[in-house]
């Protein structure tokens, strides 16, 4: 494993660096290196790794925290009511680094390292929220996902996580006056000005039910004339609470609502959650489950990619597309209701494996969409790509530069655009990617029309790794034999009562996981997903976070749209690809 | 039922003849007759939706669907030129104020479907952020089951409510007869599909496409 020898040398590296920090060290499953610092010395450790290290971790990849007072098994680390946990990736090493901060007290402080990374800005309000810990030094630390007058911080283990043991939602007029009074937008809150040297701002309240908008998201944008001097995003309208859910539903229970974070991408996003929990139970993939994974993962691939074409057609004044796109979109749907019985949300792949074997025929289905994709790709490259209005409208807009890009956490066909060719496939071959020949396109510009090369190509590139799937789908089993793969077998169940007691119980129950924990970063169809997931050898994580590829994207626009017109604004939202239960999950 | 004294006839069957004597370009019909098929079949829905199952009702407006057989094909973005709102996807605590100022912001007669298991009851997300159904602040005409429901049922959806609209009455004058709006009952599709899905026998078994 070439990321563990790199991951010993950071250690090491670090203990010779800082001789007089205290850096205890974790053993998690992934294999990531992990160290507990005090939070005295977190800010030199982090800048140190930011800039002055060999091969640098310029990416913030995740930033969150941990409630530690509720463990059923007290795990072997430093003593801490809560822990905040920095991700930093390093490109050039290909490797990851984990530092965790032990902190006492109901509601603890950590100082903020917004200055170090812009987009420590949203993960930092985000523990705030959640978790009511306080970041010192935040320019801005208010709730993020949350309404600002929600009272409590969800995910810490004593605030109830069903509605139903709350009292009943109403909406009588005082309340939605009231709420209504609380999202007024207060341009000096933010600091932004009301007026400039020669002319008062306009501020446009744009979202957060708005056609451009995708969804729920709600940008506030400073206007001088049409021009967009500064803009404010607005998230949380759409915070399903996909983490405080992990921890009630058993590991196996929770695969569903892993499909329903991007919702658009469906199979992709149970990738990084069963191979987390795989890597946290030692399971053995069989290659026949690795390739099927591998092949619907593509098709979903393309299918949310067939979204975005269509949608970004449309945002920018082309109809045309988004037929196109639906239609075809529709015959991938016909595949995966064939084989897995569900149009967008399938929830097929289980811990260990898939949930049943391909069906006969399977593969006539593969070859007709085959068949007849190539030149459907071809059209939407003539039909868009080529447009001269559309070309007009995103070559040179909204540019990411590598660096910017990078600061920011772009991940995905996003940072590929600028000319990084940085996948997970490539990069970290998982479930077998690495069987597969396809190109990672790259585009260098970074700007919206980049984008959307990048994801055409894409497209091409993931119909190639349907077909060789297609085409050498091994013969063997679709699920592991390990005890811990979900459904637990049934063939001895009727012969031995060990068995048949197991099976009972883990069926009802919830097979529990060994204690530890894992993220297996994957290659979503919108960026880099990793699910950190949390045992403490119970049937339900004691803590899932999930780190989403569109939160850091969106954190970025008011970036990319400064100085720009609002038209622009909509090119830049079109082709950047997200999903808003993605940013609020 | 009684409207203006006078008997009133179903509602679905077709209202509009033309005379076989008369010229053909004439139509007789009752006003509330004109009025009740007109508003029935050009139902705009508002452009707005939530989560998941908006793209599932959005692929209802593709040619694959085509939900423009039933006039519902003209999308609005604001709420004042339309007719009907579905609340396609998840109704969040955070964003209800705003669901319940778009609502009231529709002209009336306007119409609610809520669309899909999160709008419904909250389906799967029984947590904190999430209001347990739409009809806790929105009056719902219909729902449609499905997390999310596939296009084909948004369609069968709208032919019902289609068909409520049509039987509505609301009367042209409220000086004489009975006042308010009436409104049919709307049937419970579980009770009306039984038979048929208790004849079903024979289902694809699941390792055959």
């Amino acid at each position: 494993m070439v990321a563990a020898e790199t991951g010993r040398t950071v250690i090491d590296e670090l203990h010779e660096r800082f001789p007089n920090i205290e850096l205890t060290e974790q053993t998690t499953a992934d294999g990531m290196p992990t160290l507990w610092v005090d939070r005295a010395h977190v800010r030199s450790l982090l800048s140190y790794l930011k800039s002055d290290a060999p091969s640098p971790y310029s990416m913030l990849f995740d930033l969150t925290a941990i409630d530690e007072r509720a463990r059923r098994t007290p795990a072997s680390q430093p003593d801490a009511d809560f822990t905040v946990v920095y991700q930093l990736l390093s490109l050039e090493r290909n490797s990851d680094i984990r530092l965790k901060i032990p902190l006492q007290g109901e509601y603890p402080s950590i100082g903020s390292i917004t200055d170090l990374w812009p987009n420590a800005n949203w993960y930092e309000r985000e523990i705030w929220d959640m978790f009511g810990i306080n970041v010192e030094g935040h320019p801005f630390l208010r709730r993020i996902l949350l309404p600002p007058n929600w009272v409590g911080h969800p995910l810490r283990k004593e605030y109830p996580a069903r509605a139903t043991d709350l009292p009943p939602y109403t909406l009588p007029e005082e309340k939605q006056r009231e709420d209504e009074a609380e999202y007024q937008f207060d341009p000096e809150e933010y600091g932004l000005a009301r007026s400039g040297e020669d002319t008062d701002f306009l501020f446009l309240n744009f979202g957060p039910h708005h056609p451009g908008t995708h969804g729920l998201l709600r940008l506030i944008l400073q206007l001088d004339g049409e021009q967009i001097v500064n803009s404010v995003a607005d998230i949380g309208w759409h915070h399903r609470a996909a983490e405080k859910m992990a921890e009630r539903q058993t590991f196996h229970t929770y695969i569903p609502y892993t499909d329903r974070v991007d919702y658009l991408a469906g199979l992709l996003n149970e990738v990084p959650y069963v191979l987390s929990i795989e890597k946290l139970a030692g399971i053995e993939i069989p290659l026949r489950a690795q390739y099927i994974r591998v092949m619907l993962s593509e098709l979903w691939r393309i299918a949310n990619h067939l979204v975005w074409f269509g949608t970004f057609g449309s945002d920018v004044g082309a109809l045309t597309p988004v037929f196109f796109t639906f239609n075809d979109r529709e015959r991938i749907f016909d595949i995966m209701e064939a084989i897995c019985g569900f149009r967008m949300h399938p929830g097929w792949f289980r811990i260990g494996g898939v949930a049943s074997d391909l069906p006969n025929g399977w593969k006539g289905l593969i070859d007709g969409f085959l068949d007849y994709f190539p030149k459907r790709i071809e059209e939407f490259d003539k039909v868009l790509a080529k447009n001269s209005i559309f070309r007009n409208r995103t070559i040179g807009v909204g540019a990411y530069t590598p660096q910017s890009a990078i600061e920011w956490g772009v991940t995905g066909p996003n940072l590929r655009a600028t000319g990084i060719d940085w996948d997970l496939r490539k990069k970290r071959p998982y479930s077998s990617y690495d069987h597969f020949d396809f190109v990672v396109p790259t585009a260098t510009e970074g700007d919206c029309y980049a984008r959307t090369v990048v994801r055409l190509e894409e497209m091409r590139q993931s119909l190639r790794i349907v077909k060789q799937a297609a085409e050498n789908m091994p013969a063997g089993s679709y699920k592991s034999s390990s005890r811990f793969a979900m459904p637990p077998r049934k063939e001895e169940t009727m012969v031995a009562i060990e068995t048949l007691i197991n099976h009972f119980l883990s069926v009802s129950w919830g097979q529990p996981i060994p204690p530890g924990e894992a993220m297996i970063p994957t290659e979503g169809a919108k960026g880099n997903y990793g699910y950190y997931v949390i045992s403490d050898g119970s049937n339900y994580a004691y803590r899932c976070h999930i780190r989403t590829a569109s939160f850091p994207h969106i954190q970025s626009i008011p970036m990319l749209a400064r100085g720009l017109l609002i038209s622009d604004l909509i090119a830049i939202l079109g082709s950047i690809d997200y999903v808003l239960a993605d940013v609020d999950r | 039922m009684v409207f203006g004294h006078r008997e009133y006839q179903s509602t679905t069957a077709p209202l509009l003849r033309s005379k076989p004597e008369g010229p053909q370009n004439v139509i007789v019909a009752k006003l509330q007759d004109l009025i009740s098929w007109s508003r029935k079949s050009s139902i705009w829905p508002f452009g707005f939706g939530t989560s998941c199952c908006f793209v599932e009702f959005s692929a209802a407006f593709t040619s694959e669907y085509d939900i423009a057989r039933f006039g519902s094909e003209v999308i609005r973005g604001t709420p004042r030129e339309s007719d009907l709102i579905v609340i396609a996807g998840t109704v969040f605590v955070k964003v209800a104020p705003v669901i319940k100022q778009l609502y009231d912001q529709l002209m009336a007669p306007r119409w609610v479907i809520s669309m899909g298991s999160c709008a419904n009851s909250g389906g799967m997300y029984d947590v904190y952020s999430v209001v347990q159904g739409v009809d806790r602040f929105l009056p719902v005409d219909l729902y449609i089951p499905g997390c999310p429901p596939r296009p084909d049922a948004v369609l069968e959806g709208l032919l019902l409510l289609r068909n409520a609209v049509g039987s509505e009455r609301r009367p042209l004058s409220w000086v004489v007869g009975e006042h308010g709006i009436t409104r049919p009952e709307m049937p419970v599709m579980r009770d009306l599909k039984r038979p048929m899905r208790q004849a079903m026998t024979e289902i694809r078994p699941q390792d055959e496409v």
